[in-house]
């Protein structure tokens, strides 16, 4: 472990890097991974950063009490702006929820083996942030009491929730992707909790990751099923990870709000999604990887080319500025073309272009693989990227709502303490689970892990059934022949 | 105040009432001690919690029953017949405001009145009400009003009974008759009451000595001075504005806050439609732009102390062009032109003279209230001269003839005090420590008085000054009898008990007097019956069903003028323009919403936006941009305002149109003792005004204090910035669509070139609707913007108040709003008036977006919002474009007591929290109207069916009706070359059509108006 770290952000097409560095093997890395679960006490940072975190998710379930004992209107919400911090929180969440999705089965599908060191806390935060999602629908209504009718729950009245509003999308939307995710992540998770309950050493955990692990004995015909079962989950939640921000951003765009009445949004919602996800899993595994010394498994490589994806995305976001721009301009709508003049040098021009600088130029410092692979830039850079991606939400339906159609009843938000109480709190509820994740549940895939070292000796090919699960990868031992090959390290 | 001990022993009664309500002790307690301290104990609530505080009310219903008189209008003991329960009934009824009656129609269901409108019969009313005559039944229920007679006596508020008032009154009046009723004063209000007259002369007969004082604060005693400087009478003027072709007001609102303002807006509005292809012309000339200005073709910025030059300057450019015959005489052509030219030649005058001179017979002149007598004098003189008197304008004579005015009666009733003349002030009605000039220094001058009565509806500032407290009673709890403003008598019918065992000022006198009879159905009919006994109960019968007496207004007087009288005021007026161009004068104004004050604790007024301002809660100092930048005001800023000495703070309100020279703030505000709703709110200007400044107070100096204030409007929330300014400027040509008579003529489709609509279609195959299709029809050409119709709305659909906090965060309920825009210049601004309300889009976007499918499309086409199916999420507001939705951010009623949801209408739903709600066309008045119809058999007829907004609007600019139906006068008004859809681009196919705006400017004006 001593073992100075070699870069394995090199870029030569012709070598793979090195996913997994320090001279780790099988029972290292099951050692380092479940030590982290099984350690009788976590960092003391972590005690700390939970302190945080659960006194603001208490804040969190306290500013819901006042709002659902009070009524809606403890928030700054008015006429003409029915939604504010409530569904710009929503849709930064489900936004937030979309890096693990996408890095567990589009990658997967994708075969970038690279996944493997972060898709599990990747999942993680998607299920959490998804977690954060759905809550601010649900409180967000005036009568929460009765939110459940819109599910549509047979009743002796015959009444049906209306399939033609997008908010009912919405809700098949985000409990599918919801669904989906977490079953992913939970069987992803079961041959890693397996082991853990193997090397349990109490009672308590005996039973629990007992409980959890399904009964799972690691025998052929259960790595087969399991690997079968992987690769239909990773197709099933593929289309999802499109679906899910399209369906949310189908909110403003089947609306006749100028401003998000806009054919480019599922598009560009999915893009500032992945962004925003992106950004947040690098945010969150810096630290995470520091303090639980996880260098090796989550090397620069990986961080490296998740700042890429943040630059790819964001460049992406920064383009469908410019065409909602061009296009509110050349339709010749004046209502759509004020909608967006009055974004940018309206009375919210700043947070504009909070949005604008945070999202479109504070990342193409990634286009420098030296950002790209120092942790502090890399931090901040992502760290103001979820700053911008919640402004971008917040942009979008504040500024379209405050000025709509009839100079008459323009309006202007201003949050109450309430609204920033409960934003905040969100982050906390967030990252209370994300730390009760870390210290309770293997935060990297060991098993998958394992697959894409040298040992696991793939480069065989499929046999017996196993082997199936990465599919043909004879190219990922390269480096051992590379002395013989004469590269140079 | 009140003493403490007592305070908290009612706070201790008002807690335990179950536990104490069979106790001896707690009757004793609430005979003697209760309701009196209830408001003091409650008045440290705060503005939002006094919903709850009126919880209170639910035991001062309760108790006071006890104590209600026993007469009993509608015993229930047995059903009348052909009265069915649960169906409403219609009563005329009459509101009296300073002299001048409103007939009314109050709706009723089961004894409880819930609904106030015009009473379509009544000469003066024709259906429509203003928005104070309708606003007053939450007046009526208002837990705040005073319940209980109250007597001071060595600093200490004892609560006493009528009884025990009338066991001193028998005494103490009985003094002062021995002594032939020296020291015997009655400050009244002004009254047209037959009843009260009759009892005043009763009065003087038995103490001859007694003086009778009559003031009010706004008072129309320039007009009645005018009149008798021209014709030796006060006479009364009575413009008839259908027949006006060119009216040129005098900073006149004659539109809004003149007593006849809804007669006038009826009469006027004939004369906006132009379909004959004639329009009728107005010109104001004013300071503060008025409902009136705001209607105007041509309207002149003008300080108030400038305009008396342009009535001279206006007669002097007509006699140039009188025919020999009519010319008075060269005297008072020499002293009129002296007077024209004695300050600068105000360069519209011409053209507005010319106008007049063209159409002689058919124009009209007016001077506003402000305005010193001579004004009006010679404006009386030139409706004479231009032959218009008799067509345009008729005289007849008022009501009581020889009163002194009311600056004399307040004059006279300041030195009197001061020389300790006053043994006994008995005060009727009105609040004259408020609202007396602060040179009478009322307040410490009653100090002085032995015996000083008040009675009131509320235990206000003048009630907390006197001897005696005695509750009033509601116009809706009372007999009585008052004329309107062209004489016809109009009797007050109540339409309940008095909740809070109030009397009427002619019950008072009649006790006080000994009558043989003191009960107001009594007094009125005795009065009644002095017309002759011939047929007395029929006439008596009709006249309570019609709610007036046919035929009884003042017969027309000739009116000529008498050229010696003229000449003699016009040589005693000083017409001489203000001392030095550079000083301010600053304006007293009437409000639109609180009057004098007087309703000021009524959350309607409160809460309804001023017609101009669209400011709530509160009054402000208007104050012209340009006078604002040279000061260093800016909009919402506190201003000291320092006139003679006296000094009052006010936030400036930057106001386009306003006089450069003339700031103005509105009278009613900044009340101290009106209730819980009232004080509090606004600024009081009456602390300003002098008995020598009653109108316009000249050399006034603003300082800025460096504060600011928030000021909470229902529009234009925040100061807009460049781009939305530029935005704004644009979209009201497409959304209020406006011409010029003159673009009319030429291109009579010019709706469809103000704005761009692409061409719309449908995918697929439309709804088709059969039977009915409602639609409702705006003219904006005759929208005067006065708000009647949000009133009405308001107390149709149950629209609660939610204070000035939460309208200032734009959370307003009203379902009906009137959208003010300003255009052109910001010194001469064109005003436009959009009443905007749901406009039941065929397409509606709301019901695309309801996850719940709690807002869905009748087979009327109406898009009818489900209650109990909404959860909140506001999506279809967001998505409405017309923004008409609104939310139940908070329970709007939890705290509401049982005698204020007395005034709910049942017929409509009270919404509950998280929910939305919005017009529905009054659908619960179309689904009365359709059962009644289904169970005779017989189709709806057009005109049957009036919405709360289209059935009050002075101008019945709203019209509502079936669309299918090919004679439908909204059919007709949807097919009018005027009618389009706002933002019908969008093709929403709202169902509510505007007829654009009309306007009649000289075609020469732009030279003239230098």
């Amino acid at each position: 472990m001593s073992t100075a770290l070699i870069d394995n952000t090199y870029k030569d097409p012709a070598v793979r890097p090195t996913l997994v560095l320090g001279g780790q093997d099988f029972t290292s890395i099951t050692e380092k991974v479940c030590g982290i679960v099984e350690a009788p006490k976590p960092p003391r940072i972590w005690y700390i950063c939970l302190a945080v975190a659960a006194g603001l998710t208490g804040v969190l379930f306290a500013m819901v009490g006042y709002l659902i004992v009070t009524g809606v209107g403890v928030w700054g919400l008015n006429i003409p702006v029915g939604w504010a911090f409530d569904i710009t929180n929503f849709v930064f969440w489900v936004g937030i929820g979309h890096a693990g999705t996408l890095i567990s089965a589009i990658l997967f599908l994708f075969r970038q083996k690279w996944r493997t060191s972060i898709n599990r806390s990747a999942e993680a935060m998607t299920i959490f942030a998804v977690v954060c999602a759905g809550l601010f629908p649900a409180i967000h209504v005036g009568r929460v009491w009765l939110l459940y009718w819109v599910f549509p729950v047979p009743n002796q009245m015959s009444l049906w929730p209306n399939f033609r509003s997008p908010l009912l999308w919405d809700v098949f939307a985000v409990s599918t992707y919801m669904t989906v995710s977490l079953m992913f992540w939970f069987m992803g998770m079961i041959p890693d909790i397996a082991t853990l309950r193997d090397r349990a050493t109490t009672r308590v955990r005996r039973i629990v990751y007992g409980l959890l692990s399904l009964g799972w004995r690691g025998s052929n015909r259960q790595w087969h099923r399991y690997e079968r079962a992987y690769l239909m989950l990773a197709a099933l939640a593929t289309p999802l990870v499109l679906s899910v921000h399209s369906v949310v951003s189908f909110d403003f765009a089947v609306s006749q709000v100028p401003g998000w009445h806009t054919t480019i949004f599922p598009p560009y919602f999915v893009a500032g999604a992945i962004f925003s996800g992106m950004a947040m899993v690098v945010t969150l595994l810096v630290p995470a990887r520091q303090l639980f010394g996880l260098k090796e498994f989550i090397t620069l490589h990986h961080l490296n080319n998740m700042n890429k994806l943040v630059l790819a995305t964001g460049s992406m976001v920064g383009f469908a500025y410019g065409i909602e721009f061009f296009i509110s301009w050349y339709s010749g709508n004046p209502f759509e073309r004020f909608a967006f003049m009055n974004r940018a040098l309206g009375p919210y021009w700043w947070a504009y272009w909070i949005m604008v600088i945070c999202n479109v130029f504070v990342p193409q410092v990634f286009w420098s693989k030296k950002a790209r692979t120092n942790l502090w830039i890399m931090t901040i850079v992502c760290i103001l990227v979820n700053v911008g991606m919640w402004f971008e939400r917040f942009v979008i339906i504040v500024t379209s709502l405050s000025r709509d159609y009839l100079p008459s009843s323009w309006g202007y938000f201003k949050p109450t303490w309430v609204d920033i109480l409960t934003m905040a709190g969100s982050f906390g509820l967030f990252l209370t689970l994300f730390l009760l994740f870390l210290r309770y549940l293997p935060m990297i895939a060991m098993a998958e892990i394992k697959s894409v070292m040298p040992q696991a000796g793939l480069e065989h090919g499929a046999h017996a059934g196993h082997g199936q699960y990465w599919g043909e990868i004879p190219h990922q031992h390269e480096h051992q022949f590379d002395e013989l090959n004469g590269v140079k390290r | 105040m009140s003493p403490k001990s007592t305070g908290q022993s009612a706070k201790l009664y008002w807690r335990s009432l179950d536990e104490l309500a069979d106790t001896p002790e707690f009757r004793a307690f609430v005979e003697k001690e209760f309701p009196a301290h209830a408001e003091e104990m409650l008045s440290g609530a705060s503005r939002r919690s006094f919903l709850k505080i009126m919880g209170a009310s639910i035991a001062l219903g309760g108790m006071t029953a006890c104590r209600w008189p026993q007469e009993k209008i509608f015993p229930f003991a047995y059903r009348d017949p052909g009265r069915v329960p649960g169906v409403p009934e219609q009563y005329a009824t009459a509101m009296e405001l300073s002299g001048v009656a409103r007939g009314l129609l109050v709706t009723s269901y089961d004894g409880r009145p819930i609904k106030i409108e015009g009473n379509p019969r009544h000469p003066e009313s024709l259906g429509a009400a203003d928005a104070l005559s309708q606003a007053s039944i939450l007046e009526l229920y208002d837990p705040d009003r005073s319940k209980m007679v109250r007597v001071r006596e060595d600093g200490e508020v004892l609560n006493r009974t009528w009884d025990d008032f009338e066991a001193f009154a028998t005494g103490h009046f009985g003094g002062v008759k021995g002594s032939g009723g020296a020291g015997l004063y009655v400050l009244a209000e002004a009254s047209s009451s037959p009843t009260l007259q009759d009892l005043r002369a009763r009065l003087s007969v038995a103490f001859p000595q007694m003086i009778w004082l009559e003031y009010e604060p706004l008072s129309r005693d320039n007009e009645r001075a005018g009149a008798s400087q021209i014709f030796g009478k006060p006479l009364r003027s009575h413009l008839h504005l259908d027949k006006a072709a060119v009216t040129v007001s005098l900073e006149a609102d004659i539109l809004m806050t003149h007593p006849a303002a809804v007669k006038h807006a009826r009469g006027f509005a004939q004369g906006r439609r132009a379909d004959d292809g004639t329009m009728n012309r107005l010109y104001v000339v004013e300071s503060a732009m008025s409902v009136t200005g705001s209607m105007a073709d041509l309207r002149f910025a003008l300080a108030s102390a400038d305009v008396p030059l342009v009535a001279a300057q206006i007669a002097a450019e007509l006699f140039a062009s009188a025919t020999e015959s009519s010319l008075p005489t060269a005297e008072i052509r020499t002293a009129i032109e002296k007077h024209a030219s004695s300050g600068p030649k105000h360069a519209f005058v011409a053209s507005m003279a010319a106008d007049l001179e063209r159409h002689r017979g058919r124009g009209l002149v007016v001077a506003g209230d402000r305005q010193p007598p001579h004004v009006h004098a010679i404006v009386h003189f030139i409706n004479a001269l231009l032959g218009n008197t008799g067509t345009t304008i008729t005289y007849t004579a008022g009501t009581d003839p020889v009163r002194p005015s009311h600056l004399d009666d307040a004059r006279t009733l300041a030195r009197d005090l001061k020389e300790d003349k006053v043994g006994t002030l008995l005060i009727l009605g009105g609040n004259p420590a408020y609202t007396l000039p602060a040179d009478v220094s009322f307040a410490n001058l009653l100090a002085k008085v032995p015996t000083s009565i008040h009675l009131s509806l509320y235990d206000d500032e003048t009630s907390g000054l006197c001897r005696w407290h005695l509750p009033r009673a509601h116009y809706l709890e009372s007999w009585g009898d008052a004329r309107a403003y062209d004489g016809t008598i109009t009797l007050t019918q109540p339409l309940i008990e008095p909740l809070y065992g109030g009397r009427t000022e002619i019950e008072l006198l009649a006790s006080i007097l000994g009558e043989p009879v003191t009960k107001g159905y009594d007094l009125v009919r005795r009065t009644f019956a002095q017309a002759g006994d011939a047929d007395f109960e029929k006439r008596w019968r009709r006249a309570l069903h019609d709610g007036f007496v046919a035929d009884s207004g003042f017969p027309v007087d000739p009116a000529a003028p008498d050229a010696a009288a003229t000449l003699a005021a016009l040589a005693g007026a000083a017409l001489a323009p203000r001392p030095s161009a550079g000083s301010l004068e600053l304006v007293f104004t009437q409000d639109h919403s609180v009057y004098d004050g007087r309703f000021a604790n009524n959350g309607w007024l409160q809460e309804l936006p001023d017609p101009i301002t669209k400011l709530t809660w509160d009054n402000a100092l208007l104050i012209a941009q340009p006078t604002a930048q040279a000061a260093g005001i800016a909009h919402g800023d506190i201003v000291q305002i320092q006139s003679k000495g006296a000094t009052i703070e006010a936030p400036a309100y930057v106001m386009p149109g306003q006089a450069k020279d003339s700031v103005a703030i509105a009278l009613g505000y900044g009340r101290a003792r009106a209730g819980r709703v009232g004080s509090g709110p606004g600024f009081n200007a009456s602390a300003l005004r002098t008995t020598g400044a009653m109108d316009v107070a000249s050399g006034v100096r603003l300082v800025k204090t460096g504060r600011v204030y928030k000021l909470a409007t229902t529009q234009d929330h925040h100061a807009i910035d460049a781009v939305g300014y530029k935005e704004r400027g644009i979209r009201i040509q497409s959304l209020v669509r406006q011409a010029t008579l003159a673009e009319y003529k030429e291109t009579p489709g010019f709706v469809e070139e103000r704005a761009e609509t692409p061409p719309v279609f449908s995918l697929w195959k439309e709804h088709e609707y059969e039977g009915q299709k409602w639609a409702m029809a705006i003219d904006l050409s005759v929208c005067t913007g006065c708000s009647a119709c949000v009133v009405a709305c308001q107390a149709e659909n149950n629209i609660p108040v939610v204070g000035k906090d939460l309208v200032a965060r734009g959370r307003e309920m009203h379902w009906i709003r009137v959208d003010r825009y300003f255009s052109g210049e910001p010194e001469a601004p064109d005003v436009s008036f959009q009443p905007v309300a749901c406009q039941q889009c065929e397409n509606a976007p709301c019901e695309q977006v309801c996850p719940v499918g709690a807002t869905q499309h009748s087979h009327e086409g109406l898009n009818d919002m489900v209650y109990n199916r909404c959860i909140g999420t506001r999506y279809c507001s967001n998505n409405c474009p017309y923004k008409v939705r609104r939310f139940n951010w908070f329970n709007n009623h939890k705290d509401t007591s049982p005698i204020e949801k007395m005034v709910y209408n049942p017929e409509v739903t009270v919404r509950s929290r998280g929910v939305m709600e919005k017009c529905t066309f009054c659908i619960q008045r179309i689904s009365a109207v359709r059962i009644a119809a289904k169970n005779e058999r017989r189709p709806i007829h057009d005109g049957e069916i009036t919405p709360a907004c289209a059935q009050t609007c002075p101008t019945q600019a709203i019209v509502f009706g079936d669309l299918n139906d090919p004679n439908s006068r909204v059919r007709k008004l949807h097919e009018h070359k005027r009618s389009y859809a706002m933002l019908g681009e969008l093709n929403v196919k709202p169902r509510t059509k505007y007829l654009a705006k009309l306007r009649n400017p000289a075609e020469n004006h732009r030279e003239n108006d230098g």
